[in-house]
């Protein structure tokens, strides 16, 4: 194993360097997040469609448990558990527009993983560098448990557990557990843990902190330590149901699923579910006894249980939804985490936006209203009056609001338009509004994927190591 | 400029507000107010007390401004306010913002009752590389410092030890002078 020991020391200091200014050590991190034998233990594997680009080239890695699909280079790299999908990943010939220039991709683009060290973390979407369209970067990092790096080039940067950047390009930064930045472009910046940031330069700039010592039961993170708290105590006791879907090697569909619906190999599906056309249930997802209406999907370690969504529902990368009713429309972003329970259920009306990294937990019956927008730590009523607003208020706010832990400047107008905007895009992307002949999304593209594993070298000094693979048509 | 020294403009440390590490803000401001009622040949007042170890070296300087932070409600602190402008917010979001945490906090007299019992230790400045001045420097040279680091004093070593205290006010009242000299001549 002393190839993989000298890449994790190799990786390491490389975050180190980047992340000098900030004096943020790395090191205590980087050597116990997962024990390296875990890293001999699983497999990788990658998916072939006939509706995705493929190339995958992996030198000098260690992947356990690592999926790919797309377009996808890893070089001196440790991705343990971690997904790349390469599914929305722009081609050669698209054109995008900024600042008024109209600039086209010149070839396929592919993510670059390099010199880096991903757990369990989400990579996905597609560069919205506009200085890099063809090249989605993710170098020198390391990332903690259920990260998510969406649309989000990152070189020199450290992501705590259940940290996300989003649309973000982002150089030698240190961002805290369970944060959430969505900035067009940082640098050198040491987010705290628990801080909600979504900002569009001469729009708006929101941001929210989580009071930490509400926080810390859920999430807690000590350099040294793997994390602990609500959050992975409720991945953990679910771990075992996932063991059986990659162990087996050909799992049955479940009966009852439409042909327009995708039902990801590598998600759990418990008891008595619904899944009703156009939905799409991505790898990792967790569903039990649950009723998902059309249109309705479930990301990347998303977990519904126990729960009905009436359909065109969003449910974000890591979200968890248990013991609740969301009607139409609902959008729950990135690793928000909504839990009722058996005998207090969440009700969230139609139209509803749950801010992404937001947490709900009752112990009492609790509703919110359609069209409503939601943030921040919610327990009761008192917190949901406090971080929660009708969308029609938010969107008259023109100027600034102090709330609670929430600051706000700018259009409120605009914030409201571009989360709507975008809900529309997820739902056109993931194939909820396909109607037969229009609009094929992830639901319909996704549906066969044929999946190959790769295994690392089994003994000796490159135990753990892959050797170099070139997947191509 | 050249012909002035140091040590002919600066206030020496004994006419100087001291106290020691460990007395509070309360200690300080009666310290300034002591030394404001003793030295009052002075043009310019002091405006700054300097805290001794308890060889009676300088440690840290105590200006009027850190006093006034130690009222500042506890959420604003610089640090947050720092983080705010990196987050983008305007500066006029961030006056309303710490016009919000005034209004929500304790009335000031009440936050003056607790700030007098804190520890200069804890707002006090540390010298900088830049602050000291040898007592046979020339003026030009103080200028420059004084210029350069945005400072409002230096501190004038003889060696080893600190003999006084050179205030940009009696810098100035100096170079006024020669301004005026030189006008004449």
């Amino acid at each position: 194993m002393k190839a993989l020991k000298s890449l994790l020391d190799r990786i390491a200091q490389r975050v180190n360097i980047n992340l000098r200014e900030l004096e943020f050590d790395v090191m205590p991190i980087a050597h116990h997040l997962v024990p390296l034998k875990q890293m001999t233990k699983f497999y990788a594997f990658y998916g072939i469609t006939p509706n995705h680009s493929l190339s995958l080239e992996f030198r000098h890695s260690s992947l356990a448990g690592s999926y790919f699909l797309g377009r996808c280079r890893t070089n001196h790299s440790i991705l343990y558990k971690t997904d790349v999908r390469g599914d929305e990943l722009q081609k050669k010939g698209a054109t995008f527009t900024f600042n008024g220039h109209t600039l086209t991709l010149a070839e396929d683009e592919i993510i670059d993983v390099q010199d880096s060290y991903l757990v369990k973390t989400l990579v996905h979407s597609y560069s919205h560098d506009p200085e890099s369209r063809e090249r989605f970067f993710v170098t020198n990092t390391l990332s903690c448990h259920y990260a998510n790096i969406h649309g989000s080039p990152t070189d020199g940067s450290f992501l705590g557990p259940f940290a996300t950047v989003d649309l973000t390009t982002m150089y030698d930064c240190a961002i805290g557990a369970y944060c959430y930045i969505q900035a067009g472009e940082i640098g050198h910046f040491h987010a705290d843990p628990g801080m909600v940031w979504a900002r569009s330069r001469g729009d708006f700039n929101f941001v929210y902190h989580h009071p930490l010592d509400r926080l810390k039961p859920y999430i807690d993170f000590v350099p040294g330590k793997a994390p602990t708290g609500v959050f992975m105590d409720f991945l953990e006791v679910r771990k075992k149901d996932f063991e059986r879907v990659f162990d087996v090697v050909n799992l049955q569909r479940p009966k009852g699923i439409p042909s327009n619906a995708s039902l990801d190999r590598y998600a759990v599906i418990k008891p008595k579910m619904h899944i009703a056309e156009n939905v799409l249930v991505a790898q990792r997802a967790y569903l039990e006894n649950s009723y998902l209406g059309k249109g309705a999907n479930a990301q990347e370690n998303c977990y519904i249980i126990n729960s009905r969504l009436e359909g065109d529902n969003v449910t974000a990368h890591g979200a968890k939804i248990i013991d609740a009713d969301l009607g139409n429309r609902v959008f729950v972003g990135f690793n928000s985490f909504l839990r009722g329970c058996p005998h207090c259920r969440l009700t969230i009306g139609s139209g509803t936006i749950v801010m992404p990294h937001t947490i709900i937990d009752i112990d009492r019956p609790l509703t919110i209203p359609a069209n409503h927008f939601v943030w921040g730590m919610i327990a009761d009523e008192a917190d949901l009056a406090q971080n929660s607003m009708p969308l029609e208020d938010f969107a008259r706010i023109d100027g600034r609001l102090y709330r609670g832990n929430l600051l706000f400047e700018g259009s409120g107008a605009a914030f409201v338009a571009a989360f709507q905007k975008r809900i529309e895009h997820i739902l056109l992307d993931n194939g909820a509004l396909f109607d037969g002949k229009r609009y094929k999304g992830h639901a319909q593209r996704n549906q066969n994927i044929s999946v190959n594993t790769i295994q690392p070298y089994p003994e000796g000094r490159l135990k753990g190591m892959y050797p170099t693979i070139l997947i191509q048509p | 400029m050249a012909n002035v020294t140091i040590r002919e403009i600066m206030v020496p440390l004994s006419e100087y507000a001291t106290v020691r590490e460990g007395a509070t803000l309360l200690d300080a401001v009666l310290a300034l107010e002591k030394a404001q009622e003793e030295f009052e040949h002075y043009q310019y007042r002091h405006r700054a007390v300097l805290v001794l170890n308890g060889e009676g070296r300088v440690v840290g300087k105590l200006s009027q401004l850190d006093v006034l932070s130690a009222l500042e409600p506890g959420d604003s602190s610089d640090a947050e306010l720092k983080q705010l402008m990196r987050l983008g917010f305007s500066h006029e979001f961030i006056r309303g913002f710490r016009k919000q945490k005034r209004l929500e906090a304790e009335p000031l007299k009440n936050l003056c009752g607790k700030a007098a019992g804190l520890k200069v230790e804890a707002f006090m400045q540390a010298p900088g590389e830049g602050e000291y001045v040898e007592a046979t420097a020339s003026l030009d040279i103080a200028v420059h410092q004084l210029v350069a680091g945005d400072h409002l004093s230096l501190l004038v070593t003889q060696g080893d030890a600190i003999v006084g205290v050179l205030r940009l006010a009696d810098v100035f009242a100096a170079v006024f002078h020669l301004m005026k000299e030189c006008q004449l001549t």
